[in-house]
């Protein structure tokens, strides 16, 4: 009764466009009420939730990611993956996808990342004859794969919700998010050759060292985090702290187009973009300890028991509901809505933490690239100048690449395993 | 006056995301280039557990004062599936409507921040014996603007821009 009063106050705020965090709130508050339950569990929540060393990698990683965009780092990028497979069929749109995984790596947020990629990729996609609609598709599919390659947000708060490690959530990311672009690869060759799409010419030795020595300042984060991790020299907050240093140190001694007074403003965007998600997870706690203390998981455990020995079908079910959630709520809000009631039940029926959070990431990945809500979606739109109609039958063929190894992912587990078993972050 | 006053949370939002990120590298400098050095010379180690206090508690300042700068800077989550099609009464009356609550949300969370605020006077943390009061008076403070600002946005007239297809 309580839960069913939550769910409709909750469902009708959302309606009336209340911003989702207070829709929470102001649901938990009547849950409180109605189940006669403390309601200075509202504050000590509140204080709670946000006081957490794992999430302070989120300012961070925030900082250092807009950091480092402001300073053109993707542009390096660009002309690395260019001058590497620009020239071979389909080459520049592969590059679109090697980018894409690349600078995910020095960008936490999805919405900076499109915007950096729509803003760098689509003028040379567009020159070089790609149909806008290819253009956006690449754009928003890579973007999509690169939510498994670390350090993303949304890791960090999957950590913190299900209480796993986020070094071994990171290092677990590279090898699905390289599945992923395989599949996206192939699908580019295809329709290269489908399509005979335009090559860039090959570069010159000279030019190819330039484009090298260029992206070497961005190239350093990845391999600061992966190995960092490995040989367990680091934490994910550490790595955080170290990436936003060196984010500085290259803004003000390498590129110089970022003053002090550009830094503020960075770390003012940075600061509000950090407390909108710690805030909402603070106040989702709330929800968690409601549903807690009303045996919820208990419930959806037994309702869900048949599932138990097809962890796939388990595994599938969940990430159909992530992708609509991914879609409609965005990933964050999803991932405190959703993940808390399904991970206790994923625990019970024997599925790794690690596997289970991966395939939450890649579906919310997807979820945010899908028509025809998907934020990220209608942002890579926008720079094509594209309405969700006149994009969708082109876009057919890359969501199919994403749900292929999405599948990939959950039936061999292997992919999200070995690398932190390897490192001897999980057993 | 009072602009310089509506400034204050920002740069105190910005000072603190600077402090704690500064914070976090002094603490790696502490604990892997100082800690080895120390080891080294066989002397007492310097203390970095203060490092994890600080860092926490500022994430908590951030995060409560920030969430309040959110409101007016509309930077939370928010879904728009049919509002923004209403005729304009209907969508000032329910933009009024949700700020209202949000002010409710944030007096009660001050009120309650408050009474842990005096529950918990008597405590300090482990490393740094900070009166654990000035953790939980982030909740005060949070409530307090959280309930300023969602006072100023109930009588502001409702944003006009077009919202980016459902999210902003």
């Amino acid at each position: 009764m309580m839960l069913a009063a939550v769910a409709v106050i909750f469902a009708v705020l959302i309606l009336l466009s209340m911003p989702i965090v207070f829709a929470l709130a102001v649901a938990g508050i009547a849950g409180l009420w109605l189940g006669g339950y403390p309601m200075q569990q509202l504050s000590s929540a509140l204080v709670s939730g946000s006081q957490s060393w794992v999430l302070l990698a989120i300012p961070a990683f925030v900082f250092a990611g807009n950091l480092m965009e402001r300073c053109g780092m993707s542009h390096a990028l660009v002309e690395l993956a260019r001058a590497l497979v620009g020239w071979v069929k389909g080459g520049l749109g592969m590059s679109v996808i090697v980018v894409a995984y690349f600078f995910s790596d020095i960008c936490g947020s999805k919405m900076a990342e499109v915007s950096a990629l729509g803003s760098s990729l689509m003028p040379p996609l567009t020159r070089a004859g790609y149909d806008r609609r290819d253009s956006a598709s690449l754009i928003a599919s890579g973007t999509a794969m690169g939510m498994l390659v670390p350090p993303a947000i949304f890791m960090i708060v999957l950590a913190q919700v299900t209480n796993t490690s986020a070094v071994a959530l990171f290092v677990a990311g590279f090898i699905p998010a390289l599945v992923i672009m395989i599949c996206l690869m192939a699908v580019v060759y295809i329709r290269a050759r489908t399509n005979d799409w335009p090559v860039d010419r090959r570069p010159s030795l000279k030019a190819l060292g330039h484009a090298s020595l260029h992206a070497a300042v961005p190239m350093v984060v990845p391999f600061v985090i992966l190995f960092g991790f490995i040989f367990g020299v680091i934490t994910a907050t550490e790595a955080g702290a170290v990436v936003a240093g060196y984010a500085v140190a290259a803004a003000k001694l390498y590129y110089r187009n970022v003053s002090w007074r550009d830094m503020g403003k960075i770390a003012y965007d940075s600061a509000i973009l950090t407390a909108a998600v710690v805030f909402l997870l603070a106040v989702a706690s709330v929800y968690q300890y409601l549903m807690g203390v009303s045996g919820v998981p208990q419930m959806l455990g037994e309702v869900l028991g048949p599932l138990k020995a097809h962890h796939w079908a388990f595994l599938l079910g969940t990430a159909l509901i992530t992708v609509l959630f991914g879609m409609v709520l965005e990933g964050l809000p999803a991932a405190v809505v959703l993940i808390p009631v399904v991970f206790p039940i994923a625990e019970a029926m024997g599925i790794d933490p690690i596997h289970f959070n991966i395939v939450q990431t890649a579906a919310v990945g997807i979820g945010l690239f899908l028509p025809p809500m998907g934020v990220g979606l209608l942002m890579a739109l926008r720079f094509a100048n594209l309405s969700v109609g006149q994009h969708f039958r082109t876009y057919i063929p890359y969501m199919l690449a994403l749900f292929a190894g999405l599948i990939l992912i959950i039936c061999i587990p292997e992919i999200s395993l070995t690398l932190p078993r390897l490192a001897g972050l999980i057993r | 006056m009072l602009r310089k006053l509506s400034d204050l949370p920002k740069l105190a939002i910005t000072a603190l995301i600077i402090f704690a990120i500064i914070n976090l590298l002094i603490g790696v400098v502490l604990r892997y280039f100082v800690g080895a050095i120390t080891d080294w010379l066989d002397v007492d180690p310097v203390p970095f557990t203060w490092v994890e206090e600080l860092g926490e508690m500022s994430l908590a300042w951030l995060t409560l004062v920030g969430a309040a700068v959110g409101i007016q800077q509309r930077a939370h989550f928010t879904l728009h599936v049919f509002t923004h099609k209403l005729p304009p009464t209907a969508q000032l009356w329910i933009h009024r409507f949700n700020h209202a609550l949000i002010v409710g949300v944030g007096i009660l969370a001050a009120w309650y921040g408050y009474q842990l605020c005096l529950l918990n006077r008597t405590l300090a943390t482990p490393g740094l014996q900070l009166n654990l009061a000035w953790l939980y008076a982030s909740a005060v403070v949070g409530g307090i603007l959280i309930a300023v600002y969602g006072l100023a946005m109930l009588v502001a007239p409702p944003p006009q821009d077009e919202p980016l297809h459902g999210t902003e």
